[in-house]
């Protein structure tokens, strides 16, 4: 299987503090990576270097085996992205947002379709601005999706969401995985990284501290529930024998 | 490409007329002020002797608000907002670059000073029987300076401002005294002295001057200055963007 995500020895410093150092991953064809770790251990910055939007200091990145700063155009025909923090013109309509991000790509899905299988198609005539949370966080995975991409990036994927939603959303998210679908998404709900991930990665103040499988994960720990692994591993040194 | 253009300049002007103030400041006001000189004034000439009336005098001056309600009030606020909002920065992991967006807001004000052009033109041909006497193609030459040159000043305030704040408090000091002592507005005949001296200083006022004297057919010599002006300003301030323009 191809790597559609090369990651290599990827570091990016904000002054003298390292926000990510020395990461390595790989993510294959067709499957679902989860970047994990607490706020500010450098999976936004992680995201956004190999993305190309934050230049690292060092490291190489390869999206379907491009460079994201040299072939930016050619990438992001097949790229989605969801970013945590949603981006939209004042006074723009659930309709028009769409249209707007459909006329940047060759080609596209149907953003009807999508928005119905995500359920807010009555919000077409909507303004953005006044959907509820966990409805603008659907849009936005909508938005991404609406390239027919090859590779998405969603970051906090369904942060916002009801229970229900989040089942469809997983649902849909593992349809498009079956249809050959790449995903890397970053999420602070373990049990959705288990239903999920083929792949996880904890980051830990900007350092992989665990790279594998879930199963590995909860094999490498002292815990059977996936939630306490997650916290075991990135619980700060000395708290662990607490826990126990 | 040319269908992102059009979408994207479809939606987007949808957005800015569903703001009204464009609408407001770059269409409606341009022709309430030509409406008053002409009430005032009517067809007086200039001053005693003059081959042209009050009005005609004016028409240059008129045709600079909606180019300084766009230039220094609707761009800088729009691009500093975008960016803030990070709709910029969602442009680059997209296939379209960033610049696109913006040659979009440029193209919509400029559309907004064409259509308040034209319209204050056949409102002063029509009501108020005014004749332009000047050369069209060389108005039409200065008008697009005066719009580069505000505009690009627009463009880098709203590039370099911190944010949205503090870009519509540097709008505002740029617009409000531009448009009531460059001329736009009050005439800059009846000013005092001591006014037009201070007024002078301003890069619209010198637009005008340029205007004027395209549409009044005016000795070419007098237009050296404030071509230069207007020269200098479009390219310092496009200098100072491409240089210091902040994405996000």
């Amino acid at each position: 299987m191809k790597d559609m995500i090369k990651v290599e020895k990827l570091t990016k410093k904000y002054g003298s503090h390292t926000a990510v150092d020395e990461i390595n991953l790989s993510v294959k064809r067709g499957t679902v990576f989860g970047l994990l770790g607490a706020n500010g251990a450098g999976k936004t910055t992680t995201i956004e270097c190999i993305l190309g939007t934050k230049k690292a200091d060092h490291g190489t990145v390869s999206i379907m085996g491009m460079d994201p700063h040299k072939q930016r155009k050619k990438i992001f025909q097949k790229v989605g992205v969801q970013f945590q923090e949603a981006a939209y013109q004042d006074k723009i309509t659930v309709s028009e947002l769409c249209e707007f991000t459909a006329s940047l790509y060759k080609s596209t899905t149907d953003f009807m379709e999508l928005l119905s299988e995500f359920g807010i198609s009555d919000k077409l005539k909507s303004p953005v601005k006044e959907l509820s949370g966990g409805q603008r966080q659907r849009l936005f995975i909508v938005l991404a999706l609406i390239p027919k991409p090859e590779v998405v990036f969603l970051d906090e994927l369904t942060t916002g969401l009801d229970a229900r939603s989040r089942r469809d959303v997983w649902k849909i998210l593992a349809d498009l995985k079956e249809m050959g679908l790449t995903i890397f998404l970053t999420s602070h709900f373990m049990d959705e990284v288990e239903v999920l991930c083929d792949q996880i990665c904890i980051l830990k103040r900007g350092k992989i501290v665990f790279y594998g499988t879930v199963a590995e994960a909860i094999r490498q720990s002292p815990y059977e529930k996936f939630e306490d692994v997650y916290l075991w591993f990135t619980d700060e040194e000395g708290q662990n024998d607490e826990n126990l | 490409m040319m269908k992102t253009f059009k979408t994207m300049m479809k939606i987007e002007l949808k957005l800015s007329l569903r703001g009204m103030d464009m609408l407001l400041f770059a269409i409606c006001m341009p022709v309430v002020v030509l409406v008053i000189l002409g009430m005032l004034y009517g067809d007086k000439p200039a001053f005693a002797g003059a081959d042209y009336t009050f009005l005609e005098q004016s028409f240059g001056a008129l045709a600079t608000i909606s180019i300084c309600a766009g230039g220094v009030m609707g761009l800088p606020l729009v691009v500093s907002d975008y960016r803030d909002k990070r709709i910029l920065k969602r442009f680059q992991v997209t296939p379209v670059s960033p610049l696109l967006i913006l040659s979009i807001q440029v193209a919509i004000y400029t559309l907004y000073a064409l259509v308040s052009l034209l319209l204050i033109y056949l409102c002063a041909v029509i009501f108020f029987d005014c004749h332009f006497q000047g050369s069209l193609p060389k108005f039409l030459a200065y008008y697009l300076l005066v719009t580069l040159s505000m505009f690009s000043i627009g463009i880098m305030v709203g590039g370099i401002a911190p944010n949205t704040k503090t870009a519509g408090v540097w709008a505002s000091v740029l617009y409000f005294p531009m448009l009531v002592f460059s001329g736009a507005t009050l005439p800059y005949e009846i000013m005092p002295t001591a006014l037009q001296k201070a007024a002078s200083l301003m890069p619209l006022t010198q637009g005008i001057k340029l205007l004027k004297n395209a549409s009044l057919d005016l000795p070419a010599e007098n237009v050296l200055i404030p071509f230069l002006c207007m020269s200098v300003v479009a390219l310092v301030c496009i200098a100072v963007s491409l240089k210091f323009f902040k994405w996000e």
